[in-house]
């Protein structure tokens, strides 16, 4: 196990190293000069060039790659062309805000995604199933931005129940975190039900019922327990995907997150901050990933990494 | 017995009617001490620093840490701060501010010629990176006469500089803070004004306190909460379910509902910025002023201000905005009528098998790629091919800067908005030949030999009356060479509390709420 895990770790070194050449050049590649927009519309030439050069992007790409990669191997970010501050400052007050909600929101998506797909399940084709899944196509389709300012609209200028946006208290998080759910929810439902018909038609299933097991244990300890390996999956790809995709409802609720810092950071073409976000979104990734591989261990004790 | 009853019953009931109308009147009585007022903004700040900040917003709040030499009113009346005087020499090129005496930054060091001359110092060092360089280029030197005096020493006569003395720009910071954090000051400004910065949470908010040293009258609002907000509509539910007091810049199809609520005041000004299409005036169609001078009659400015601004805008009339000194309301208007457009084309000699190439930044200004959709629509209508293209506006500013040679340019949408209240800088900022591309921003290339002569006379003259006339001459002349479509001047919109009496609002999109009072 420690070997797998040194394996793992070992391998992320050439993914991040992918990422940062393809990141560096392909930013590189987009039109528009951070330099200009840095010095201001009303900058002289000289004062363009003056940025330039202390942003080092006058030197030859080669170089400043070259120069990038060094300072990645000793954890230096840089500093934002745009605040001047260190990235990893830039990073570090926002990161904990991001992670708190991907965590609220894929447990919320958990607690109801799972028990909806197996009660779907269970039951399909009923009335109950019929609920679930066009409920989960609702949830799929609605637009995060309209469900954010829906769920706005009613809960904080109607019902003055919760705050519109913003960080504060446990109920700065239930909005924000409800609206990232909703998706992922249906998601969820949708995969635990179809790996859950399947399972519950197989011939374990069968042999379980025919020993006389009462059904709640055939649906949990048999059949949930050996649908639970893609349903794991699919956890593990949308918590990957919430910790660096939520810029709609960091920007509908004013949640100080990654999500927003990225988007700036491209408008400004701030090259430094791009990069480091990017790569922290990597990193993030490729964790999450390894203990989704890890949790298939002690769920399917078959899986073994020795 | 009786009539003693019926009096302690008369005093208890004319008891009981006090207490209840002062009860009512209580709420309407205007709150001197206002504990803490939220403000809902669209962007964080990138920096502190004053020297360092380009944009309207943060420059507001280092307004309110820094104070200014000078404030600008809404009508443009210079009233003294940080300054309490100016003199001018005769020939122009020295500018003499006497400081206020007894004043402390915020840390406790003392105001005074030392600390303004290394302020000024620093705008000069070309390493430091001070993006509004340009608008004290004229400034060549800062010299200390004696503890409460400085002269600025000019590279040519600048009439409005006095105005140019209440940007935020020049605003003095501590010299012992920039001792303590060197460039890091951005992220601990302190100044001499009558806020100090208590909590930067970024990306969330910017709390600022009451500078209880501060050397002028006291502030009402002992906190001020900078929200950052930055989706429009959350900003307005947030201010209509009273988690902030003030919305910075609402939707503009939002502004009418707005209004409709009784618990919300919208103020909307006019502003300094201009909106306009750029025409290249040395390369493609446009360089004949018959075509630039059709594309302006062939275009309905007052439907797009109604129709896609909501309003919140108002057409052109002059080269500036009307909020700025030296502005005239030009004779001639190019009112909506595309026969005379068609007719001027024709007497062009236009070539309609051409294709005008337009583009337009997405997201900078007021729905910018929608206005110049309809102008595309527009000059569709009278027969002109026109190709739109959208950029991203750092993509979009870096093809306005090239020279000529290379410029792409050829029908462009931009806007400029003066930061004082002064004609010069978008008459001379944008129209004389040495602001042509590289050199600066005047984007349409126009180079008038006769309009330059005006404006440099202008800048020498120190007469306002004299001063006034010399602009009214060059608006007209730039007025009918139309260097640009001449479109709107927008409307700086803000709402807030019905509760909130006595908020300062300018035309440079700058509001100060210090000394407010709330009903």
């Amino acid at each position: 196990m420690l070997n797998y895990l040194i394996k793992r770790l070992l391998s992320t070194v050439p993914v991040l190293i992918g990422i940062s050449l393809l990141l560096f050049f392909m930013l590189r590649m987009l039109p528009g000069d951070p330099a200009q927009v840095l010095a201001g519309q009303m900058a002289t030439p000289e004062e363009i060039e003056n940025i330039r050069h202390q942003l080092g992007l006058d030197r030859p790409i080669y170089e400043q790659y070259a120069v990038y990669l060094n300072h990645l191997a000793r954890f230096d970010l840089g500093r934002s062309a745009r605040t001047q501050n260190p990235v990893i400052e830039e990073i570090w007050a926002r990161l904990p805000n991001t992670i708190l909600l991907a965590v609220v929101a894929i447990s919320l998506a958990c607690l109801f995604g799972i028990p909806a797909g197996i009660i779907s399940a269970v039951r399909p084709y009923s009335w109950i199933d019929y609920f679930v899944t066009t409920t989960a196509l609702f949830g799929m389709s609605m637009p995060v931005f309209w469900l954010g300012l829906m769920l706005v609209v009613v809960f904080s200028v109607i019902l003055k129940w919760l705050p519109a946006g913003g960080t504060g208290g446990w109920q700065h998080v239930i909005l924000p975190s409800f609206t990232l759910a909703a998706f992922v929810v249906a998601f969820i439902a949708r995969m635990t039900r179809s790996t859950m018909l399947e399972t519950l038609s197989q011939d374990f299933t069968t042999t379980a019922r025919s020993k006389g097991l009462k059904e709640q244990t055939v649906i949990v300890k048999h059949a949930l327990k050996n649908a639970l390996i893609p349903i794991i999956t699919v956890i593990g790809l949308q918590f990957g995907l919430l910790l660096g995709g939520a810029v709609l409802t960091e920007t509908v609720f004013a949640w100080p997150g990654l999500g927003r810092l990225i988007v700036d950071s491209i408008l400004a073409r701030d090259y430094p901050m791009i990069q480091g976000t990017i790569h922290i979104f990597g990193l993030l990734y490729i964790m999450v990933n390894l203990a989704v591989d890890f949790i298939y261990a002690f769920v399917d004790p078959r899986i073994r990494y020795d | 017995m009786k009539s003693t009853g019926l009096y302690f019953k008369k005093f208890i009931f004319v008891s009981m009617l006090f207490a209840v109308l002062g009860l009512c009147l209580t709420p309407l009585a205007a709150q001197a001490e206002i504990k803490e007022l939220n403000i809902g903004i669209g962007i964080d700040a990138d920096t502190l620093n004053p020297q360092e900040q380009t944009t309207t917003l943060p420059q507001n709040m280092c307004d309110l840490m820094f104070d200014n030499f000078f404030f600008q009113d809404p009508e443009g009346k210079l009233h003294p701060r940080l300054a309490t005087s100016y003199e001018v020499s005769t020939d122009g090129l020295t500018i003499t501010l006497h400081l206020r005496k007894g004043v402390k930054f915020s840390d406790g060091t003392d105001f005074n010629a030392d600390a303004v001359k290394l302020t000024w110092d620093r705008i000069f060092d070309p390493k430091m990176r001070v993006p509004l360089r340009f608008a004290v280029g004229m400034v060549k030197e800062c010299v200390k006469t004696d503890d409460y005096t400085v002269a600025l020493k000019l590279k040519y006569p600048f009439a409005p500089l006095a105005p140019t003395l209440s940007m935020s720009l020049v605003s003095p910071i501590s010299p012992a803070a920039i001792e303590q954090y060197g460039d890091d000051v951005r992220q601990h400004p302190v100044g001499a004004g009558p806020y100090l910065l208590k909590e930067w949470v970024k990306g969330d908010r910017i709390v600022m306190v009451r500078n209880e040293n501060y050397w002028g009258e006291k502030p009402t609002v002992a906190k001020i909460t900078w929200k950052i907000v930055p989706e429009t509509a959350t900003r307005e539910a947030m201010l209509r379910a009273g988690q902030i007091d003030i919305c910075y810049k609402p939707l503009p199809s939002n502004v009418a509902a707005l209004k409709a609520d009784p618990n919300i005041t919208v103020e909307m000004p006019l502003d300094t910025r201009t909106i306009f299409m750029g025409l290249n005036c040395q390369k493609g169609v446009t360089t004949d002023k018959k075509v630039r001078q059709a594309f302006n009659y062939a275009v309905d400015k007052k439907a797009i201000v109604n129709k896609i601004l909501f309003g919140t805008a108002e057409p052109m009339s002059g080269p500036v905005s009307p909020k700025v000194f030296g502005y005239f309301q030009m004779d001639k208007q190019y009112e909506y009528n595309p026969e005379k457009a068609k007719q001027l084309l024709k007497e062009a000699n236009f070539d309609f098998s051409k294709t005008v190439s337009m583009r337009t930044p997405q997201g900078r200004y007021l729905f910018d790629s929608q206005v110049s959709e309809a102008i595309q629509a527009y000059l569709q209508a009278i027969g002109v091919k026109a190709e739109l293209r959208t950029y991203d506006w750092p993509t979009y500013v870096a093809g306005l800067l090239k020279p000529i040679e290379e410029s792409e340019l050829e029908v462009f949408l931009l806007g400029w908005g003066p930061l004082i209240l002064d004609a010069d800088m978008g008459l001379y900022g944008q129209f004389t030949c040495e602001v042509n591309p590289p050199k600066g921003l005047g984007a349409a290339f126009y180079c008038n030999p006769e309009y330059d002569t005006i404006m440099k006379a202008s800048r020498e003259e120190q007469n306002p009356e004299k001063r006034l006339q010399l602009l009214k001459q060059a608006s007209e002349i730039v007025w009918d060479d139309a260097p640009w479509m001449w479109l709107h001047v927008e409307k700086f919109v803000i709402a807030y509390s019905s509760k909130i009496k006595g908020m300062v609002v300018t035309p440079t999109e700058k509001f100060y709420p210090h000394y407010i009072t709330m009903q």
